[in-house]
Parts: structure tokens; sequence; C-alpha cells
């Protein structure tokens, strides 16, 4: 297929799956539907299975929100050419990181492998870590060595250099974190127009948000240094550059940074009080970010990953209801809560 | 040959203390395949090999890491056979941990040389870009009182980020050197508070101090010298290590090949998990065998467990058959075409296994089209030569050179030259009609063939409405043998015949309307389709057909290529006339015997498999003994 008619394919396709995002409405209502119905209009059978524990039942669903989230991933990248199709595999890798974290942190608190094996998310091949290689590492050093021999090999090499140093797993999933936003914006460097500045915009959007974020938990609630606070986060290519995240980071209190915040930050988060204010409302900016790409842009890889990012923070949403209806919670919890979820880069 | 072998479902039932004992008699007789499906009885739930499984996978992947520095010949021999309780199983884990453990400090202080010896070139790298600087360098070595000077390497990627830390920890950052991977500094900055707030940075960053040497500004061969030096030392020590690793490992070599000998006798056991489900002491094994092999498995559970075991045997299921796995041909000259029909896809059990046909015709093609005695001889002698590297590939090539050489004889043609070899038919190129005419009934009789197997493999498999009506059913081989009595009628001049004329409409009819029958869409739709499939039918035909030309094609390619060859090579002196023929000898034999092995392969899949092989199947995989070390 030449680029253009794969540009209408993947359009077409996107256009299409739009309409299985959640409307603002069903939105509102999903914090007072019970399990039942739930189970029913998403399709989640795990919740009603009454053999098994209520944390059997929560990780069912979750396994089966990731995996259709991959499906419609998969189903994506078919007709994308090598490039896009990677930036999106990549996207889509975060899933093995997490799944890498967990093999780390069961590996540092010594658990054996059926506890582990417990946490760990069925993946595609395209995306999936070697994790039969890896189960066979007897500590963190020996599963990072191993991991360097594999696709992941620079994160690896990154992370077990951090580990050898200084031996607490902070660092590690630090050093993990960062070599994946690094390595997608690195992606995004490789398109031409139209895709490259929607696609800069896009996750640029998702790297502000991280980034400040970061930036105000290191700097005022783990007390870093503001040169290791700058070293940890990745510059984005809008609004919190490298300069600017300089700048920020050598600030000494929570208001100056916020007071330093370049347009439209500044306003929108000028009167916060708390981090967790902050992280509600850069939530909010991003997800109005991600939808104006997929409304707006010309570029068929951009709007695709933007589906996929909102698609994502739409399942994240229903599992958040799920959890809460597992745990107990009452509406008005559980709608606080659904206030709190965000896109993830 | 050409039919599968047929297969049986059976059910075991043991009890579970004795199913070490029965995994290893499966494995001896090398003809169980584990079907995994839960058993019908829902009072088999649990997993009785699942902790087994597990201590295996652990054991197994120790030793395969342990054996990455401690060589030991693998078991020649699994006899005595004896039975792996899981217990024994837990005692081989727990030492080939404590052994690893040991051993993994043996692996570090490897990796520990190698880094050593990897910061030694990096210096030597440096050397000459100290050198060059306009720096007092003994001052890089101390520590002053205001200064705080760091020389070193990072990996390249921390570099950008690198620079922005430390210039916020009031630093300066200066790159001397970029290596491959990682790039040269120096960071220099005051010597107060802000140098706790580097350390922290440095380390995240990967920074690796590179030391400053005493000799630096003086004596760079000196210095040289010395590197080379601590490369001997280093090179020294890790043969010492070896030596060390390999006197220390001595005593461990039995015990590991008897671990590995262990290993391999468990994994029957390991292999039936996913097929394995128990209750209470009754355990639950479902598989696929061979009819033939029942009695000898009979015979080896009777010896093995006594009589206490009930083993239920019955046909497969027509609604089981996709699960039914397909017993692969043997043979040693078949095992080569039998890889590239596995290319296509494994033979779905009931199917016709097409390896033995598809050897047959692949040579035949193969020889016609490249016919000669000389380069057929060059492409044996290759494969007889190489057959060490070719493992079971070799064969191959030694058949399609032997084809080529019996083409070649019957064209005449020996490296080219058609006039050395009488030729015991016809040199190709003397009656290109004939060629091209035989290269069309080769055609009909290929797609014929391929009809009557796709016709059979249906009918076999109990799709008779597909193995009448559908493509390539006995409908569609009425109309193409019709289509083509037809058509030699009009070669002839005799015209196209009343008979072919009404059985061509005819079958096309009769396609038209199961086809009709079968869409489910708005009258307007369903003529639209049914017009389309009845004209690709129509067009298929003749095109496939005409697709075989390109066999006779080929064999004239063969001869008008020699003969650019020799027209080349007559303008040249003696010398000159040789070096071109051998140059368009190999020429001719690397690009025209790739562009015919291809051309083959499309007619296999394209003509062939895609008419009647399905190849959705799977491979019998009966559970065996371990092989070792991976």
């Amino acid at each position: 297929m030449s680029q253009v008619a794969n540009q209408a394919y993947l359009n077409t396709r996107v256009s299409v799956m739009t309409t299985r995002l959640f409307a603002p409405g069903l939105i509102e209502r999903l914090a007072q539907l019970p399990l039942p119905t739930l189970a029913e209009e998403f399709g989640l059978a795990p919740l009603l299975d009454d053999q098994t524990t209520p944390a059997v039942r929560r990780r069912a669903v979750e396994q089966s929100l990731i995996q259709l989230l991959l499906s419609e991933l998969l189903v994506l990248t078919r007709s994308m050419e090598v490039n896009a199709r990677a930036l999106v595999f990549d996207w889509g890798r975060k899933y093995a990181l997490y799944n890498l974290k967990t093999l780390i942190r069961g590996k540092l608190h010594q658990l054996d492998r059926q506890q582990i094996n417990d946490n760990l998310f069925e993946l595609p091949a395209h995306i999936r870590l070697a994790d039969k290689e890896l189960f066979g590492a007897e500590n963190v050093l020996e599963l990072l060595r191993r991991l360097e021999a594999g696709p992941q090999r620079q994160i690896a090499r990154q992370a077990r250099e951090v580990y050898e140093r200084q031996r607490e797993p902070f660092a590690l999933e630090a050093a993990i974190d960062q070599r994946y936003f690094i390595g997608l914006t690195r992606r995004v460097q490789g398109f031409g127009a139209p895709d490259h500045d929607w696609l800069r915009r896009l996750i640029s959007a998702e790297l502000d948000r991280v980034g400040l974020l970061w930036l105000l938990r290191f700097r005022f609630t783990y007390g870093l240094s503001p040169s290791e606070t700058y070293y940890w986060l990745v510059p984005s290519m809008r609004l919190l550059t490298r300069d600017r995240l300089l700048h920020l980071a050598d600030l000494d209190s929570f208001e100056q940074v916020l007071e330093a915040l370049p347009a439209p930050l500044n306003v929108l988060i000028a009167d916060c009080r708390s981090i967790a204010e902050v992280q509600q409302r850069l939530a909010r900016y991003a997800i109005d970010e991600v939808r104006l790409v997929l409304a707006r842009s010309p570029s068929a890889v951009a709007r695709a990953l933007a589906y996929l990012m909102l698609r994502e923070t739409d399942l994240m949403r229903l599992f958040a209801v799920v959890q809460g209806r597992l745990l107990g919670f009452d509406d008005q919890t559980i709608r606080h809560a659904l206030a709190q979820i965000e896109p993830s880069p | 040959m050409l039919k599968p072998t047929p297969m049986k479902h059976v059910r075991l039932l043991v009890l579970t203390e004795d199913l070490p004992r029965a995994s290893l008699a499966l494995a001896e007789t090398q003809c169980f395949h584990p079907d995994p499906r839960e058993p019908e009885s829902e009072r088999f739930a649990t997993l009785p090999v699942r902790p087994f499984h597990d201590l295996h996978t652990q054991a197994q992947s120790r030793l395969d890491k342990i054996a990455r520095l401690i060589r030991f010949e693998p078991p020649t021999s699994l006899e005595p056979m004896r039975v792996i309780e899981q217990d024994e199983l837990a005692r081989l884990n727990d030492w080939l941990g404590r052994l690893w453990e040991e051993v993994s400090n043996y692996e570090e202080d490897f990796r520990r040389l190698d880094d050593a010896e990897r910061l030694i070139r990096e210096q030597q790298a440096a050397l000459e870009n100290f050198r060059h600087l306009n720096i007092d360098l003994g001052m890089l070595r101390t520590r002053t009182r205001f200064l705080n000077i760091h020389v070193g390497l990072v990996p390249r990627e921390n570099l950008r980020q690198l620079e922005g830390a430390v210039a916020l920890a009031g630093h300066i950052l200066h790159v001397y050197l970029e290596g491959h991977d990682t790039v040269h500094l120096v960071i220099v900055g005051p010597s107060d508070d802000h140098e706790s707030d580097l350390s922290p940075v440095l380390a995240a960053a990967g920074f690796q101090r590179l030391p400053i040497p005493e000799e630096l500004d003086s004596e760079p061969a000196k210095l040289q010298r010395q590197f080379a030096r601590r490369l001997d030392a280093i090179a020294e020590e890790r043969a010492t290590l070896t030596e060390t690793l390999e006197r220390w490992s001595e005593p461990y070599r039995e015990p590991l090949r008897e671990a590995q000998r262990t290993l391999r006798l468990a994994e029957p056991l390991v292999q039936l998990d996913s097929a394995l489900r128990s209750t209470g002491h009754l355990a639950h094994l479902a598989g696929w065998v061979p009819a033939r092999a029942l009695d000898a498995l009979r015979r080896r559970l009777d010896a093995a467990l006594a009589g206490r075991y009930a083993l239920s045997v019955r046909d497969p299921l027509p609604e089981e058959r996709p699960l039914v796995p397909t017993v692969p041909v043997k043979g040693r000259l078949l095992a080569p075409f039998a890889l590239l029909v596995n290319q296509y896809g494994i033979p779905s059990y009931g199917e016709v296994d097409p390896t033995p046909l598809f050897a047959l015709t692949f040579l035949i093609m193969f020889g016609s089209m490249f016919g000669d005695v000389g380069q057929g001889a060059v492409i044996a002698l290759a494969a007889w030569t190489l057959r060490g590297r070719l493992g079971r590939f070799w064969p191959f090539g030694l058949m399609a050179g032997g084809s080529s050489v019996l083409f070649g004889f019957l064209y005449g043609s020996l490296f080219g030259y058609e006039h050395v070899l009488p030729a015991l038919w016809m040199n190709p190129l003397s009656d290109p009609l004939l060629m091209l005419r035989l290269a069309l009934i080769w055609g009909v009789f290929f797609i014929v063939l391929a009809c009557l197997l796709a016709i059979y493999n249906r009918w076999a498999t109990g799709q008779w409405r597909e193995s009448l009506f559908g493509h390539h059913g006995v409908v569609n081989l009425v109309f193409y043998l019709a289509l083509i009595a037809g058509g030699t009628g009009l070669v002839d001049g005799t015209g196209f015949g009343i008979w072919p004329a009404s059985l061509v409409a005819g079958s096309l009819l009769v396609l038209a309307w199961h086809s009709w029958l079968h869409q489910q869409a708005p009258v307007g739709e369903k003529i639209l389709v049914v017009v389309i499939e009845t004209l690709e039918t129509l067009i298929g035909y003749v095109s496939n057909t005409l697709s075989f030309l390109r066999v006779a094609a080929f064999s004239l390619n063969h001869v008008a290529l020699s003969i650019a060859v020799f027209t080349l090579a007559d303008m040249m002196g003696a010398f000159g006339h040789v070096v071109t023929v051998i140059l368009g000898n190999v020429f001719v034999l690397v690009l025209e015997g790739g562009i015919v092995m291809i051309q083959v392969m499309r007619l296999q899949y394209y003509e062939g498999f895609s008419r009647y092989f399905s190849g959705d199947g799977y491979a019998f995989r009966p559970i065996r003994f371990g092989r070792g070390p991976a």
C-alpha cells in the first residue's frame, strides 16, 4: 500500500475505533454502576466468578483490560510503516517494563516464582520481555545482565550500572523510566512532517506532565539536590524544555516553581497547594491535549497513538471502578478516584 | 507413503505415585503426544506435577548457567533407567543453587577482568588526547584546596543530562574524547558543598573514573609499555583464574554429569505437566499415539506399572480432527524436502503428506530447467563437500545436482558446451515449440494431480460437499479437463467440440449455482459475486496452466545464457576465453541456479500446495528424554 493509502486506512481505522471511547455521560455513570452491570456491559466475566478471591478477580480484570488494549494496539500497527509501528510498540512496551519492575522487586524481596508470576502481565510477543530467560536469574544483578543481552540493552545497562553503585530500587526504577521516555522522544525525532509536529505535541504533553510531577516530588518530597533532580528528568519538546527544567530544578520552594512555570501551565496550576492537586490538573491538561491531537491531527500515527492513550485512560477508569467496587468503597470515593486518573505515556 | 499414519486417542489412568514411572515408560516408547485438554470429569482438577515442573525448570536453568563456565561431558547413556522423585529433584536443585552461587563469583571475576581490560583500552585511547592538552596534567591528579576535578568516562547516552546536572552543581564539563559508546570528560568545580550534590549524579550517570598516570606528561612510550604490561597481567590473571576454576571444578564434573542425567530422566514427567490432572491418588493423562505403536505402549506400561493402570483407546472423533498431530515422513532423502514443505505448513491429520510428491516433482522441474552435466555435478559435489555445514539439507543439493546432471545428458550440455556430449534426447533450443508444448502438458498433468489430491484430502476429512463443489473440487476438475480437451481441439483445427463446450458450460453453471446458494447478500451483489467468481475460475485455470511455460522458458534460457557466455569468450584470446567460460559458468550457476530454485518453489507452493494442501496441522511431538544443557 502507498503512503497515502496507508494514512487513509489508518485514519479510517482510528475513526472507527474512536467510537469505543467512553462518552462523558458514561464516565459520570461509571461510578454508580454495580459489579454485575459492569461485568455485563464491558464483558468482564471474571468479575462474577464467586469461586475466587477479590484479589484474584481484580487481577483477572486488569489482565483482560490490558489484553484488550494491546489487541487494539496490534490491530492499529498492522497497516503502519516501520517507524510508526516501532513508536507504537515502544509505547506499549511500558507494560513489559512494568513486568521488569515486578521481576526486580520480586528478586529484591526474594519472592518465590509463583508470587512473582501472579503479578506479571501476559503480553503479546512483540512487546514482552524474554520472561523465561529472566525468570532463571537468581538476583537483580543477574537479571539485569541477562536483560542486557536482549533488545532492552540500553535500559538494562544503565539500570545495572546505577544499581551496582547505589544498590537501591529508586535509582533503578528511575533509570528504567528515564530510558523509556528518552526512547520515545528519540523515536519521534525520526519522523518527518506532518507526523513529527503532532507526535511532538502528543509526547510532549505527557512529558510536561510527568516532568513537572517528578520535579516536584524529587525536589520537595524526596529532598534530592537540584542537580540530581534534573538528572532524572526528561526534557520535553514544548513547554518544559531543557533550559526551563534547569531553571525550575534550581528553585528552592514549591511556590517558586509554580510561579516560574511557562504558559499555559502557570495559569492552569497557579493556585495549587499540593502535589496531588497539581497532578489532578495536569492530568486534565494532558487529556485535553491528547483529545486535540485525535480530533485535529492530519497525522494518522499521531491519531492512532492518541486514541490508544485515551483508550487506556478509559480502561483505567473502568478498572478503578471495578477495584473500588471489589473493595467495597462508596460512590463518592470511587468518583474521587476517577478524577485522579491520568493518561499514561 | 502418502497416507497419514493412523492415530488413536488414549486415556491413561494411573496412581499419582506411579506418575514418574509411567512418564519414563512413555518416553521410552517415544510414541505419546500429550493432549492438554481438560478431562471430561471435573473431579480431575489438580495439576499434580506443577511443583515438580517448577523445580526442574529452575534446576535446568542453574545447570545451564553453570555449564557456561564448567565444561563437562554430557552423559552418554541414561541407563540404568530410574525414577526421579520430587525430593531428589529438590535436593539436586538446592545443590545446583549453592554451586551456582560459587560459580557466579568466578563469573563476576571474569567480568571484573573484562571491565579492567576495557578501562585500560580506554586509557590507551585517551593517552594521545592527554598529551595534546595544553594544561598541567599534574593538576588533574591532585585534589586542590579550591578545585575539585573528575576525569573519567560516561555512556554516551547520559552525556546530555549530565551536562545540565553538572552545571546545576556549579561545575563545568569538558568532553575531550568521543568513543563509540562512551565519552571521555573532565568535570571541574569548586571544592565546596556542591561537591556532595555531584556524587549521586555521577553515580546515576554511570561515571567511571580514569586514573591519570604519573608519567603521562613525561614519557608516553613508557606509559604505553606500562599499559601493555597491565594488559598482559590481566591476561595472565584470566589464565590463572581459568586454571583455578578448572582445578576447583574438577570434583564437580562427575556430579554435574550425573545431575544432567537426572534432569534428563525427569524431563518426560515435566513434558506431561500440561496434560496431567489428578484427584486424590488418581491421575488422568490423555494423548495421541500412532495406532501401530499401541501394542508396544501396552507392553511397556505393563512392565513398568505391573498392571496398575487403565488404558482406554479410541479413534479420533470427527470434531477432534484439527487437534490430531501428524506424524512426519521419515527418511534421510526426504528430510530436506520435508523442511521445505513445513515452511508452508504441517499437513493436517487425514491430509496426504505432500513431501514425496513434492520431492519428485521438484527434482523433475529443477533438472529440466537447469539441465547441465557439468554444472549439476558442481552442485552435487558442493553439497557433498559441505555436508557437514549443510546438516540435513545436503541430500537436497546432491539430488538437485543429480537431476541436473541427468537432464544435462538428455540435453547434451556440459558447462554450456552443447556439442561435446551427444544429446540422449535433444538440445532444447533445437525445437523450442516442442519444449513449450511439453511444459504445457506437464502443467496440465500437475494441475490435474493437484486437483485430485485436493478432492481426496477433502473427502478424507469428511468435507464431501467441498470435494465436489469447492475450489479445485470434482466440478472444477471436470471443467478444467473439458477446457483442455476443447483447447486441444482448437489447436488441432477440429474445433472446440460440442461435448467439451457442454461440459465447460455445465460445470460453470453448477459452480455458479453453488456459489449463489452460499451467498448471503442482496440479489444485485449476489449476481456480481457469482459472475466474478465464474470468470475468475475460467481465467485462473488458463493462466495457471500457462504459468508452467516457465519450465520450458528456463531450459531455453539456460542454453541462451551459455551461448551469450561463449560469444563473449570467443571475442577474447585463449586465456581470456578460459577465464570468461569459467566466470560465465559461475555466473550461470549462481544467478540462474538461484532463479530456477525460486521459480520451482513458486510453482510448488502456488500452483500445487495452494490447491490441495491446507498446512494447518501440527507435528507429532512425542515426549522423550531431555537432550542436555542448552
